[in-house]
């Protein structure tokens, strides 16, 4: 029998069930094909005339006569994907104070009482480490105020701003600002501040008042989400609905009760939540027994509140959640997400990087958080004492972006979600003492493959309404706007 | 519940060699020793393994259950010799590529004035 003529390109594939497989290229773009054809295709035996050939061809998994023109499609495709490489360290996190007034039983580690004011950033340090962010390459710098509770060290907060704000009219950076509060220190003063400057709040919201109140306790014992709520009122009186967010912490007191936490998201105005698992750094690790969850009971809940969003949406609730919303872009897009987590090289360092209170460098909170339970593995220097290149350039970033590629980690390189995940070399150190990691054991690992697996599911399914809802949020869009395309292309 | 004489009849290619531990031989003509450590390497959180060498032409790995985890041998093994094929079939793979792999990174890498003067010819 004659062989067809033509050219595999690189894939990683998965054996699903019902005889399907999955199969992705270098570029991220995936098919599902039989297992017959898979094996035809493998043995040059597909036949050129075939609906499979052409669309394994138009998505790039083989090529025929134009071989040189797919590579390029390819890796004009790669390229686009590793663009977060070209904004080399454009998020910076500065700690202002490491006092708060909350003492949460998932992050205490890092926070000190009130009157501990030695714990706060001076003007020397701050100078120098905004002095360090301007000698960063990347066109875009982010500098986003983290705590304990930055309100609390606000004459700084201002000086920074005021300094970088001034160095950026020589360097013309696209220069945005952060501040990650939890809201209840909020004075007319700095919403008038926040206001002028636009300054975006970023602030933690884990439910109603009860779950709030529950992890999230203040030093004086009053409900931090009485104060929380009424500040959120007031502070988007003034910016407008969409100038605060807030992130969600999940523990085992509201995994169980999601779709209430959902509700009051939406009850409040929010338009999307990040379901973001509870990770083992600092006191987290050592409450887990308390706060924790396995991956399963947690991607078994992930999976109820997916469907539980989707039909909020179909019912016209425009609500998405973010973490699927990365993955998805990832899948069906070609563009670089920029989430530090589903990055490769890691974004740990290269992507972001966090400056602690007394001029300390650690490639991400986590390290930090490490870094105060006694292990200074991921210090990469200090403001005051070390320059830019001494800072980015040290052999521990070296290291970090030289075991953090996925193409080449045991078990990641031939898994079928490369394209699509990422690396936390971080959470690996805090694992298994070894920044490569051991990703059979890995929870990281397991809860990535669990959520795209059951992505795959439903995309595989290809139920027209799931994939509404999920184009509108990969592209900020109604869904009402996605339809009305959909269905003028599909007019004659 | 593990029933060893069900595995012995009909997965003649795994033998207990002694209480709790399994063996999986396996033919160098047909798979290579990336294929086999790589297979392997997703298997050490639920087993023990060994790998070493056997007669002529075969390699052997020993697997002996970590106690805690409660696997069933028949299907952890089964599942491990799909793996080894699997892997085997990536390794045949990546050689049908060639260097096609490598142009690619080299492409979507290169400084954009080298791209342009590429695709100018
Ligand atoms: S971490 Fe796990 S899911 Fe992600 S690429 Fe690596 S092996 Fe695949």
């Amino acid at each position: 029998m004659m062989r067809n003529e033509y050219s595999i390109l690189p894939f990683t594939f998965k054996r699903l069930p019902h005889r399907k497989m999955l199969m992705v290229n270098q570029s991220g773009e995936f098919i599902f094909v039989s297992s017959n054809d898979f094996n035809d295709l493998l043995n040059n035996d597909l036949s050129a005339g075939s609906p499979t050939y052409f669309e394994l061809k138009g998505k790039h998994f083989l090529a025929d006569t134009d071989l040189d023109i797919a590579q390029e499609m390819v890796a004009t495709q790669l390229r686009s994907r590793k663009s977060f490489l070209r904004h080399f360290s454009s998020l910076h996190m500065i700690v202002v104070t490491a006092r708060c007034n909350f003492i949460c039983d998932y992050c205490h580690a890092s926070s000190a009482a009130l009157e501990q004011q030695r714990v706060d950033m001076n003007w020397k340090v701050a100078k120098k480490t905004v002095d360090l962010i301007f000698s960063s390459p990347s066109p875009v710098l982010k500098i986003e105020f983290q705590g304990g509770e930055p309100l609390l060290n606000w004459p700084i907060i201002k000086e920074i701003f005021h300094y970088g704000t001034f160095l950026n009219r020589f360097a013309k950076r696209q220069l945005e600002f952060v501040i990650c509060t939890n809201l209840t220190l909020l004075t007319e003063e700095m919403i008038d501040f926040i206001k002028e400057h636009k300054i975006a709040i970023s602030t933690s919201l884990d439910g109603p008042k009860l779950i709030q109140d529950l992890h999230r306790k203040t030093r004086e014992g009053y409900s931090g989400y009485d104060v929380f709520h009424s500040n959120l009122q007031r502070l988007r009186e003034r910016i407008g609905h969409d100038g605060a967010s807030a992130l969600l912490t999940i523990t085992k007191t509201n995994l169980s009760k999601l779709q209430e936490v959902i509700d009051h998201y939406v009850e409040l105005g929010f338009d999307g939540v990040f379901l973001r698992a509870l990770n083992p750094y600092g006191f987290a690790r050592q409450n887990m027994e308390q706060l924790g969850y396995s991956v399963e009971a947690f991607v078994s809940e992930y999976k109820n509140i997916l469907q539980y969003l989707i039909e909020l949406n179909l019912q016209g609730i425009p609500f998405a959640e973010y973490y699927t919303t990365l993955l998805l872009q990832r899948i069906f897009t070609p563009f670089s997400t920029g989430f530090v987590d589903l990055q490769s090289p890691s974004g740990a360092a290269i992507s972001g990087v966090i400056y602690d209170y007394n001029g300390e460098v650690y490639p991400t909170d986590e390290a930090r958080m490490l870094a105060r339970t006694g292990d200074k593995h991921f210090r990469m220097g200090h403001v005051l004492r070390n320059n830019y290149e001494e800072v980015f350039g040290g052999s521990l970033v070296k290291e970090l972006v030289k075991k953090s590629c996925i193409e080449v980690l045991p078990g990641c390189a031939s898994c079928v979600y490369q394209a699509y995940c990422g690396v936390d070399p971080i959470r690996n150190y805090v694992e298994t003492k070894d920044i490569v990691g051991h990703r059979p054991s890995s929870d990281f690992c397991k809860k990535n493959t669990m959520i795209l697996d059951h992505l795959f599911q439903l995309i595989d399914e290809n139920d027209p309404d799931v994939i509404d809802v999920f184009w509108s949020w990969i592209t900020r869009r109604p869904l009402e706007e996605i339809r009305h395309d959909k269905f003028s292309r599909n007019s004659p | 519940m593990i029933n060893i004489e069900k595995i012995q009849n009909r997965q003649p290619f795994i033998t207990e060699t002694e209480a709790g531990v399994f063996l999986v031989k396996l033919k160098k003509e047909f798979y290579e020793q990336e294929a086999v450590m790589q297979a392997s390497y997703k298997f050490t959180n639920t087993c023990f393994i060994k790998i070493d060498a056997m007669e002529e032409g075969y390699v052997g790995i020993w697997f002996k259950a970590k106690l805690e985890l409660h696997v069933d041998p028949e299907l952890l093994l089964c599942e491990f010799c799909n793996e080894v094929l699997d892997q085997q079939v990536r390794l045949d793979l990546e050689k049908r590529y060639g260097t096609i792999r490598d142009s690619i990174y080299q492409f979507a890498f290169a400084p954009i004035k080298d791209r342009i003067e590429d695709l100018d010819g």
